[in-house]
């Protein structure tokens, strides 16, 4: 199960590692938004530049974002297909009937591709360079103002960053029942739809059951340890913005005055 | 002295026709180091549950340092005894073994700046502070439960209790577990109360005290030398004896009763004689 990427955290000692999360999150949000009004070559270069040089200064191989962008490879190739077929325009290529493949269709089908994989390298870097219970401090600060309308925020993150905790544990566990099922001769990958669609039952089953005993198993854990409720809590992850995350809103800006510099320059 | 625990005429059932503790009683005194053994449904776990008011009891009374168990008082007495689980992985919270040290310290409501020292200093008691930063996920089943120790350490409770913590292990994860255990009655001596639920005779032989359960009846109470004697009786309630018990009861001449490892040693150097 080491090939699903998104959400996994590595840990280092970059200049991005060490940002706020809640930095991290807002920068991205805002790249994703702005780099959707990118309409031309020069503004979807500009945004792949700025994308690249985050990732060098994460410090973690590319061949780690690589990995972050298979589990979507169908998505994306779906997507650039549709794209391809059904742009009507001129000149037109090739066509079948209703298919056609048009020169606007083509750039169109890059430029989806292109989007796709950016907005998936930048939520990579987050997710890369920050730990999931930071992820979910972040948010419990980012939605903090919530709270003044009865919003269980912090009950909400902790939710959150316990479930974010077992993902790898599920995983695992999947993996060993499928392996135990398997090996009594239970095949998940040969049949029809139906007969496949079957042999995930006896595999949710006892997943489910095993999730739920690790339920009960961890509600005691916390109890225990005197968790009351989430509220009356201190933190030992102090979320606070320093002098690297002032820099980073900087880079941000910079990002999007000259994104938008282009597209002035460019004609829109 | 107090008891650091006073059971009394305790009742509990799962279902209402069949009890699993009636009237049972049982006192551990400050400081001792109690191994509560049984096979499995013998009721030993749930004597744990109980003590932590994590179920309650139908009849009966707990008492944790004179304090009576109500839901009033559960919370001043779950701050005073930490409680390491059988699945390991089943009880980390935090994402990190740093952030799941601070758990507990973060429910206390310790200030934020106090963390990063406490936390030390818990790992550092069971020699994993070199895993601070580790994902607990990535450990082995004998440092995950060191970790889990240290959880509880960072409380800096007065009784820790061990609800079969050894029984996921492998050998080697198990003889790590043990031997944390034994440093920390060096360090801690009476100022912490063991209390470890097995059934395995190894780990209960390190303790100072063995009390056997056998379907919520407390059948035998003593030493280990005491209990360990008393062969046909553990036999009976489906237990074994620690590895030297068990390799002298084999031998053609054995001696007449319970020995350690080292006595039994003795024993046979002095066969040879």
């Amino acid at each position: 199960m080491n090939n699903i990427m998104i959400g996994r955290f590595v840990p280092g000692e970059s200049l991005i590692h060490r940002l706020d999360p809640r930095t991290k999150m807002i920068g991205t949000f805002i790249y994703i938004f702005v780099m959707l009004w990118a309409n031309n070559w020069q503004t979807y270069l500009w945004s792949a530049v700025f994308v690249v040089g985050l990732i060098k200064f994460t410090g973690q191989p590319f061949k780690l974002y690589w990995d972050g962008l298979k589990p979507i490879f169908w998505l994306i190739l779906f997507t650039v297909i549709l794209q391809l077929l059904f742009t009507p325009g001129s000149p037109v290529l090739w066509h079948l009937g209703p298919l056609s493949v048009t020169v606007p269709g083509v750039v169109n089908a890059i430029y989806v591709m292109v989007r796709f994989v950016l907005i998936i390298l930048m939520s990579t870097i987050l997710t890369l360079t920050t730990p999931p219970t930071s992820i979910a401090n972040a948010i419990e600060s980012l939605l903090g103002p919530l709270k003044k309308i009865k919003v269980p925020v912090a009950e909400l993150a902790l939710m959150l960053s316990i479930a974010l905790r077992f993902v790898p544990l599920l995983m695992d566990e999947t993996q060993k029942i499928m392996n135990a099922q398997k090996s009594r001769g239970m095949s998940f990958s040969t049949g029809g739809p139906i007969k496949r669609a079957k042999a995930i039952i006896p595999l949710l089953i006892p997943l489910f059951v095993g999730a739920l005993q690790r339920a009960l198993d961890l509600a005691n854990a916390m109890e225990v340890r005197g968790f009351k409720d989430a509220v009356q809590r201190t933190r030992y992850r102090i979320l606070h913005y320093d002098r690297n995350d002032y820099i980073a809103f900087f880079t941000i800006v910079f990002f999007v005055i000259i994104f938008f510099g282009i597209k002035i320059v460019t004609g829109f | 002295m107090t008891k650091a625990i006073k059971i009394n005429n305790l009742k509990y059932s799962y279902d209402s026709d069949q009890n699993l503790f009636d009237d049972f009683n049982l006192d551990i005194e400050t400081g001792e180091w109690v191994a509560l053994v049984g096979h499995n449904g013998s009721g030993k776990s749930t004597l744990a549950k109980l003590i932590l008011g994590l179920i309650a009891a139908t009849g009966g009374t707990i008492s944790v340092f004179d304090d009576i168990l109500s839901p009033e008082t559960v919370y001043r007495i779950r701050e005073q005894i930490g409680m390491v689980f059988q699945n390991p992985d089943n009880q980390f919270v935090g994402a990190t073994v740093a952030d799941d040290v601070a758990f507990g310290l973060e429910n206390k409501q310790v200030a934020s700046i106090e963390m990063p020292r406490l936390i030390e200093e818990a790992l550092t008691i069971v020699d994993m502070q070199a895993f601070k930063d580790r994902e607990p996920h990535m450990l082995s089943g004998g440092q995950k439960q060191r970790v889990a120790l240290a959880s509880v350490l960072a409380l800096k409770p007065k009784i820790i209790i061990l609800d079969e913590a050894t029984a996921m292990l492998d050998p080697a994860g198990r003889q790590m577990v043990m031997a944390t255990l034994t440093s920390l009655r060096e360090r801690f001596g009476k100022a912490l109360t063991l209390i470890t639920i097995t059934h395995d005779m190894d780990e209960a032989a390190l303790a100072d005290r063995v009390v056997v359960i056998n379907d919520g009846q407390l059948i035998l109470d003593g030493t280990p030398h005491q209990v360990f004697s008393q062969q046909t009786m553990l036999r009976d309630s489906g237990l074994e004896l620690p590895f030297s018990g068990e390799l002298a009861s084999q031998l053609h001449n054995h001696p007449e009763k319970y020995l350690d490892e080292r006595e039994l040693i003795q024993w046979l150097s002095d066969l040879s004689k």
